[in-house]
């Protein structure tokens, strides 16, 4: 007979999306060009700032959705870039991007039977809905579309009759942006279906040229739309675990309310440290981009050399190659001997792609020459 | 309409309300009053400067899971391996889920002593699962009776939670206890969800024991701790979950869904906590020493009848002898006495007799929330 330990291992064994595998968040070796953010610099002002709050007593609990100046300030950059109307009660600060993927499947999740899901997108997603799943659908996505769900999909998804989405722009596998075209149809779509959306905009600060066209900015989202994504990225927090999300107040009370039963708040330390290299961002990001924008096209003019096709993507932090199956599982060895690790498409659910982490240093090139040889 | 609201949301409500007076002194959160030494401050700079973009695994960084083997194995006597038995959290709070949704699931029982901390029933509601309360009596000192938890297994039983000191009641469960307690989860094949976080604040030469640490304890317990109350650390957040290895994998896999990971920063300001100078625990034990005999006997002196505080960082007492109920008296004490305290209708519902007062309050101010307190009552009393 089976014991009540064996029955819930074997429970967590049989679930298949909690079991997922994840990219790290944050780089583990000089050599690891897997992870969602490459290694930033921490400005010493963003230490001062830090220690001077810890110094002064902000070492105990605040306030669940976070400190009030810190969520004025993200409201406002997103009001700012993004053409969007938040106010600070539309926002919560989470204890990283995973937080902000778990509290809104989850909560949100609860006012609808059924969600869906991109055929390929981040793992977090599936891992977050693993830990309490409801009845999953997955949208088909095409690799000529950067594996974005197309709005033809979404159409389809809405029209079977599920009415919660879950979607990334850009696409943390390959960078792809939806275009304001596309932003605007999947908008229209989804106010004539009277549905809601988890909209994962992590990436959309390192898009470059055209300007980034966010969901919750078209008319009638803001009440429809969850946007998630890193505060300040690119600015050496990724270790501190710092994100929102921002959403209509009737949305955010359930998602504070689950935030307060699972960590009461986000840490002081990393929250004053955010704030401060907030006030750093409008003048190191753009610089951090750009850097990042020559690397991204250093690395595409190796790629043809050898003829290894690159996704097309807007966002400049990552590039993914499209490999048949021999040659992705020759470039995983080689990388591998070489020391580099990289992230498989597989774990996001493509299984021909490569995803490489775009580095300021020369650490994706000298990656990407391996392949050359 | 606080009296309308339950649970959490109650406690919430009046921390908001209580922000708007100025004069207010505040004896109802578990924060202490105390900053964090400044040595753990001085370990987070270091961090910020050396560590800051270091990579942080779901299970938490290597060294401050070593330093909570150590810390586990030097005050509870629980072995555990570093490697594959811990997991750092994001304070208590975090480990207190993790703990309900890794063991429970949907339909699940869960024995809960009452009255208790709220945020276990509201896991258990995330997870699905069925609480079924054990009430305890301040005549007692809210002792957990071994043959009533017996009394309370069904066949749905899956897990039995033991908070000690536990909070509100500030009960301690004794050795002698304890064993029986595991005894019954071992003949109905029941998990252990144990919370020590006030395991460093016992009282009048009380010990606190471990479940974990006795035999037959560990393989079924999953044991919770946390910096905040013993470091004062609350907006730090930083805990972590003791357990054996295949349990503690399904955790690990919870905490990566979840949120993925602990602030690196918060982690290296735990080690130093842990590995460096433990004179500010003594220090603030015995600070509360002091103040939970002021509250105790102001309490005499107000005729408030209690269950003697073996542990914790707090008194629960019994006000049925107003008339009122606990809102109505918590909300009466704040409004004209700008004090608070924390009803306890927040903890369970059968407990509106009671109000929990905490003790992390300056000395002075605490006299002073006291004798604010025993004007109110006392007016209380002339209207009756």
């Amino acid at each position: 007979m089976p014991t009540t330990k064996s029955t819930l291992l074997q429970h967590h064994h049989d679930n298949v999306l909690l079991n997922v595998p994840l990219p790290a968040p944050m780089m583990r070796t000089p050599h690891d060009l897997s992870a969602d953010e490459g290694l930033f610099p921490l400005d010493e002002h963003v230490i001062e700032g830090a220690v001077t709050a810890l110094e002064s007593g902000q070492t105990h609990y605040v306030d669940v959705p976070g400190i009030a100046p810190l969520r004025e300030q993200i409201a406002a950059d997103l009001n700012a870039t993004q053409h969007s109307s938040y106010q600070k009660t539309n926002i919560v600060v989470t204890a990283g991007v995973q937080e902000s993927r778990f509290l809104t499947i989850q909560m949100i999740g609860e006012r609808f039977e059924r969600i869906a899901i991109p055929a390929v997108i981040h793992p977090g997603a599936l891992k977050a809905l693993g830990v309490r799943p409801m009845p999953l659908d997955r949208i088909p996505v095409e690799a000529a579309n950067g594996y974005l769900p197309t709005v033809e999909a979404i159409r389809a998804t809405l029209e079977s009759g599920t009415r919660f989405l879950y979607l990334e722009s850009p696409s943390r596998l390959t960078g792809r942006a939806y275009s304001a075209d596309e932003v605007r149809a999947i908008a229209a779509l989804i106010v004539a279906h009277d549905a809601a959306v988890v909209w994962d905009q992590g990436l959309s600060v390192w898009t470059m040229g055209d300007a980034y066209t966010a969901l919750s900015a078209q008319p009638d989202m803001a009440a429809r739309t969850a946007a998630i994504g890193e505060v300040v990225p690119g600015m050496g927090l990724a270790s501190w675990f710092i994100s929102y999300i921002a959403a209509p107040e009737d949305w955010i009370t359930p998602m504070q309310s689950q935030k307060q039963i699972m960590a009461i708040c986000t840490s002081t330390a990393s929250q004053y440290a955010a704030l401060e290299a907030g006030k750093l961002f409008a003048q190191t990001h753009p610089f951090n981009a750009a850097r990042l924008k020559a690397s991204r096209m250093t690395l595409i003019g190796l790629a043809a050399r050898t003829n290894l096709d690159v996704i097309d993507g807007q966002a400049v932090n990552v590039l993914a190659l499209r490999l048949s199956p021999d040659a992705k599982a020759r470039s995983l060895a080689t990388l591998t001997d070489a020391g580099y690790t990289v992230a498989d498409g597989a774990d996001f659910g493509a299984s021909d792609t490569l995803r490489i982490t775009v580095t300021a240093e020369a650490t994706a090139g000298h990656a990407l020459s391996r392949l050359l040889v | 309409m606080t009296q309308k609201k339950q649970g959490t949301n109650l406690l919430y409500s009046m921390m908001a309300e209580a922000r708007q007076y100025s004069d207010v002194i505040v004896l109802g959160r578990g924060d202490p009053d105390f900053d964090t030494p400044p040595h753990i401050v001085a370990a987070a700079k270091d961090a910020m400067v050396q560590h800051a973009a270091e990579n942080v695994p779901p299970e938490g960084i290597a060294p401050l899971r070593q330093a909570i083997a150590a810390r586990v194995k030097r005050v509870n006597n629980i072995d555990v391996d570093p490697e594959t038995e811990i997991v750092v959290t994001n304070g208590g709070q975090e480990a207190l889920f993790l703990m309900v949704v890794a063991v429970l699931g949907a339909g699940d029982e869960l024995i809960v002593p009452e009255p208790n901390y709220n945020t276990y029933v509201d896991s258990l509601k995330f997870a699905r699962g069925v609480k079924v309360g054990v009430t305890t009596h301040y005549e007692t000192n809210f002792r957990v009776f071994p043959d009533e938890i017996r009394a309370a297994v069904t066949a749905k039983t899956r897990a039995l939670l033991l908070v000690s000191p536990n909070n509100p009641t500030a009960g301690v469960i004794p050795a002698e206890d304890m064993r029986a307690l595991i005894q019954i989860a071992h003949d109905h094949d029941l998990m252990i969800i144990a919370d020590d976080i006030y395991d460093q604040f016992v009282y009048d030469d009380v010990q606190h024991v471990s479940s974990a640490s006795l035999p037959g304890g560990k393989e079924r317990t999953l044991t919770l701790n946390a910096l905040s109350k013993s470091y004062s650390m609350t907006g730090w957040r930083l805990g972590w979950i003791v357990g054996a290895a295949d349990v503690m994998a399904r955790v690990k896999a919870l905490k990566a869904a979840i949120n993925g990971g602990t602030s690196v920063i918060a982690q290296y300001a735990g080690l130093a906590a842990l590995t460096g100078d433990q004179a500010p625990v003594t220090m603030m034990h015995d600070a509360y020493k002091r103040r939970r005999r002021i509250v105790l006997d102001a309490l005499d002196a107000m005729g408030i009848r209690y269950g003697v505080p073996q542990g914790g960082q707090f008194v629960f007492a019994d006000i049925s002898f107003t008339g009122l109920d606990s809102a109505t008296f918590a909300q009466t004490v704040l409004q004209e006495q700008h004090v608070l305290i924390y009803p306890g209708a927040a903890f369970d519902s059968v407990r509106a007799q009671y109000i929990r007062i905490t003790f992390l309050q300056p000395e002075e101010k605490l006299r002073e929330g006291l004798e604010r307190m025993k004007v109110a009552v006392q007016k209380m009393m002339a209207n009756r």
